[in-house]
This record gives C-alpha cells, structure tokens and sequence, in this order.
C-alpha cells in the first residue's frame, strides 16, 4: 500500500469515528438535558456544566499534547511529528472556543456576568491566544522547516507559560475577592449527575481522538501529494 | 564564557550605536509615551478616579508599547540587506547573538522607562520618589522578562509578512504574568504599603524570568537555525 | 428554581454548531495542509 493510500484509509476509518463521536455527543445531550435532575439551586443553566466541564478538559488535553510533541519536534526534527503538532493545535483552538462560548452563557445566569476573571476562564482565554498565535504563524511561514522549528519553540513557550498564568490568576483572586454570587464550585454531585458528567468526558475524549486521528490523516495526505508533485515536477 | 559576554557586548554595541545614529525609533517611542501619558489624563474624571488607581496600569501599558515599538525595530535591522547572515557566519555564537540583541533592547526599553518615569510622576502627580528603589527594581524585573521573550518573537515574526502584527498576537500572552505581576506590585508601592507584602508577586516575577530567560536562550538557536 | 432554560438551549446549540460544524468542515477534506 502506498503512503498515499495509507492515508485514505486512516482519513475513511476516522471519519467513520467521527460520526461515531458525533452520535454519542447526541446520545450526551439528551442523556443531560432529559435524563439528568435539574439542579435545585442554579436551575436548568446547571446542565451547560455536562458540555463546557469536559470541553475545557479536552481543551487542556490538546494544550498539553501540543506542548509535548513541539518538545519531541525539537529533539528529533522528524516532520511528521510538526504535522500532528499542527494537527493538535486546530483541534484545540476548537475545543478550547467551545470553552469560550459556553462558559460566559453559564456564567451569565449563574454569577449575573458574562465574564469573570476566574481561574479557569481567563487561563483558557490566554490559550486561545497562544493557540491562535501559533495557527496564525504557521500560515505565516512558507518553508516547511522554519515553520517547524518556529511552531515548536511557540508550543514549547505556550506550554511553559500556562503554570505563570495560573499563579498569576490565583495570586490576582486571592489579593480580590470576587463577590460570590452563587459559585458552582465544586459541590459533591449526586449519583446520576455525575455518571453524565462521566459519560461526557468518555465521549468527548472519544471525539477528540477521531478528529485528531482524522486531522493527522488529512496533514499526512496533503503532504503526502505535495511531495508526489514536487517529484514529478523534477523527473 | 568571556567569549560569549564579549561577543554579546559587541554585537549589543552595534545596534545601540545604529540606533543612537538614527534615533528614530526611541524618538517615536518618546513621543508615544507622551501621547498616551497626555490621552489618559484627558481620558479620566479627575473626581471620579484618583490618579493613583490608574497610575499602575497606564504607566504600564506605556512601557509595554514602548517595549513593541522599541522590539520590532531590533531584527528589523537586520532583515534589510540579509545583514543577518553577516552575524551568522561571525564567530558569534547564536546564544551571543541572542543575548547582544537583548542587551540592546534593554538600552532601548530602559532609556524609554527612564524618561517616561518622571514624565509619568508630573503629569499624574504620584509620589514615586520615596518608593523609587523597589520601584526601579520591579521594572527592572519586569523589562528583563518581557524583553528576553519579545526579543525572541521578533527574530520569528520578522520573517514574516506582516511582521508588526505578528509580534503582538505572538507576545502579548505572554506579558501577562510579568505586567501582572509588576502593576500589583507598583500599585502596592505607590500605595505606600510595606514592600513584603508583595513578596508572591516578586516570586512570580523572577521565577518568569528565570524559566523564560533560560528557555529563550535554549530556544533562539533554533529560530535562526537556517 | 429560577427560570434560565434559555441559556442552557443557546449553549447547547453553540457547542453544538461549533463540534459538528468543525467536524463536517474536516471531513469534507479541510483545505488540504500541513
């Protein structure tokens, strides 16, 4: 089997798992929104909770993957470890505004703001920039190299920086209580809200996995018909 | 290790002198910081707001864009007639060019901070002398960080088209800890409370500067590697 | 219990529009990159 056609299949069997994830997701919504009890205190805008909790874990997830592989790109220079890198990173900036949106709709009804600077917000905001600034490069740099070794210091960077954001975060709250309206936290769940929070997690890692696998296969062929080219262009 | 500080020195030298030479950048710089010191004070309710509370945060905000403008020029210069691969093929270690370019930012950045400092005292009237030690070693800290990692993005996002939008989107992340960090801390300073009371924030401070410092200098090898 | 089902349908909605609008665009072959 060529490399070419390698890729097809990985590109065929992912998306198959895509619809896969895609299903179960559906199977979470009305797991959460029908089958779930209403919170007594924070009301129906509780259940957002079930899509933006495993969202943000997913997100982080990504982060972290990303941080790691521009950490191997470095240390070998194998190219195909810059393309799950970029791979990681599309799924992540994904993941990572699903964050975005759905934490200021929860926020909203429950601490009466669109926005607050807690900690997991505003680390997820500056995420997404360092996300977004990596993406943005890489459409920023033309040879294939540079663009390589320029993503992975980015990553690297990025990855080193989530820890200061989070004691910078911290140290802000601690010296300025935000005033606490009704604060989520971290309350124990009860029994069956917590088994959907786990059946969320399950699929949402499930769906990340068949979109990275699928974003690797598309890199991987493009590629892939790029050298093709680029070889029949010499002959 | 002489080698490397020396070699760091030299090419520091270079670029303060063509700097000095043209001027154009740290007069730009100047006028800025005066225009925004000028727009904030317009800006403001003098009943409303007392100075103090902003003052942290402009003078902040100031320095940081003075820092962008003062950043974009440093590999700019190299980037005209491919003078870059000049100092590459010198005996100039990548690790010394890394560390000369951060000097020579750091003149910049410093010069801009030692004027806009006082300007900053006059126009918005605050107290800075009494606290001016501690207040000169956080912008130390403060510029050191911001400089070791935006001299780092500029040698990346000059080589790209839109290099004076890439610089920003790349670095702003990553200021947010030391200008946190910094503007707590000044704030704290002209408040007049006991500089122990911001020991965390120190810590965050110059345990940035230590971890990015040194990844910077790991890293920058490989941003020019051709 | 208050009445603020509207955030949770917009959310939803959202994170919806979001997962399988990014999935339809993949598998549709994306723009063909690295």
């Amino acid at each position: 089997m060529t490399p070419i056609e390698a890729f097809e299949r990985a590109r065929r069997r992912s998306a198959v798992w895509i619809g896969v994830g895609l299903l179960l997701m559906a199977a979470v919504y009305v797991r959460a929104l029908v089958f779930t009890p209403v919170e007594a205190v924070q009301g129906l805008a509780q259940k957002i909770f079930y899509i933006h909790v495993p969202s943000a874990w997913v997100a982080f997830l990504a982060f972290g993957i990303l941080g790691v592989t521009s950490a191997v790109y470095l240390f070998l220079k194998d190219p195909r470890v810059d393309l799950f890198a970029a791979s990681t990173a599309e799924v992540a900036m994904v993941f990572t505004t699903a964050v975005l949106v759905t934490g200021p709709i929860w926020g909203k009804p429950i601490w009466g703001t669109w926005w607050t600077w807690d900690a997991r917000l505003t680390l997820t905001l500056f995420l997404w920039f360092v996300v977004l600034g990596y993406l943005v490069l890489r459409t920023a740099v033309h040879e294939p190299g540079q663009r390589a070794r320029y993503s992975a210091v980015l990553g690297i960077l990025g990855a080193l920086l989530v820890p200061f954001i989070h004691v910078s975060v911290y140290l802000f709250r601690t010296m300025h209580p935000m005033p606490v309206v009704l604060r989520p936290g971290k309350p124990t769940l009860p029994g069956a809200m917590l088994a959907t929070l786990l059946f969320s997690f399950a699929v949402f890692t499930l769906f990340f996995v068949a979109l990275l696998w699928h974003r690797y296969a598309l890199a991987r062929l493009a590629d892939a018909r790029a050298r093709a080219e680029a070889e029949r262009a010499d002959a | 290790m002489g080698e490397l500080l020396r070699a760091a020195w030299a090419i520091a030298a270079k670029d303060v002198l063509l700097e000095f030479r043209s001027r154009t950048a740290f007069v730009s710089a100047l006028v800025f910081t005066a225009l925004v010191l000028a727009i904030f004070n317009f800006a403001r309710d003098p009943t409303a707001v007392s100075a103090v509370d902003l003052a942290p945060g402009i003078l902040w905000i100031t320095f940081t864009f003075a820092a962008m403008l003062g950043l974009n020029r440093a590999f700019g210069l190299e980037r005209e007639n491919r003078a870059l691969d000049g100092l590459l093929l010198s005996p100039a270690s990548r690790t010394a060019i890394y560390l000369g370019k951060v000097l020579a930012n750091l003149v910049f950045v410093g010069s801009v901070e030692a004027i806009a400092l006082p300007l900053f005292a006059l126009f918005f009237n605050v107290p800075i002398l009494p606290v001016l030690g501690p207040l000169v070693l956080v912008i130390a800290l403060a510029t050191v960080g911001f400089v070791a990692v935006g001299t780092l993005m500029s040698s990346m996002a000059v080589n790209t088209r839109l290099a004076e939008l890439m610089l920003p989107v790349l670095l702003l992340p990553f200021l947010v800890p030391p200008v946190t960090a910094a503007v707590q801390m000044t704030a704290r300073l002209f408040a007049g409370r006991p500089f122990s009371e911001v020991s965390a924030w120190l810590r965050l401070l110059v345990g940035y500067d230590i971890v990015f410092v040194a990844a910077c200098i790991l890293f920058f090898e490989s941003t020019i590697e051709e | 219990m208050p009445d603020n089902g509207g955030f949770t349908v917009a959310a939803y909605i959202a994170a919806a529009v979001i997962y399988l609008g990014y999935a339809i665009y993949l598998v549709r072959g994306g723009r063909a990159k690295g």
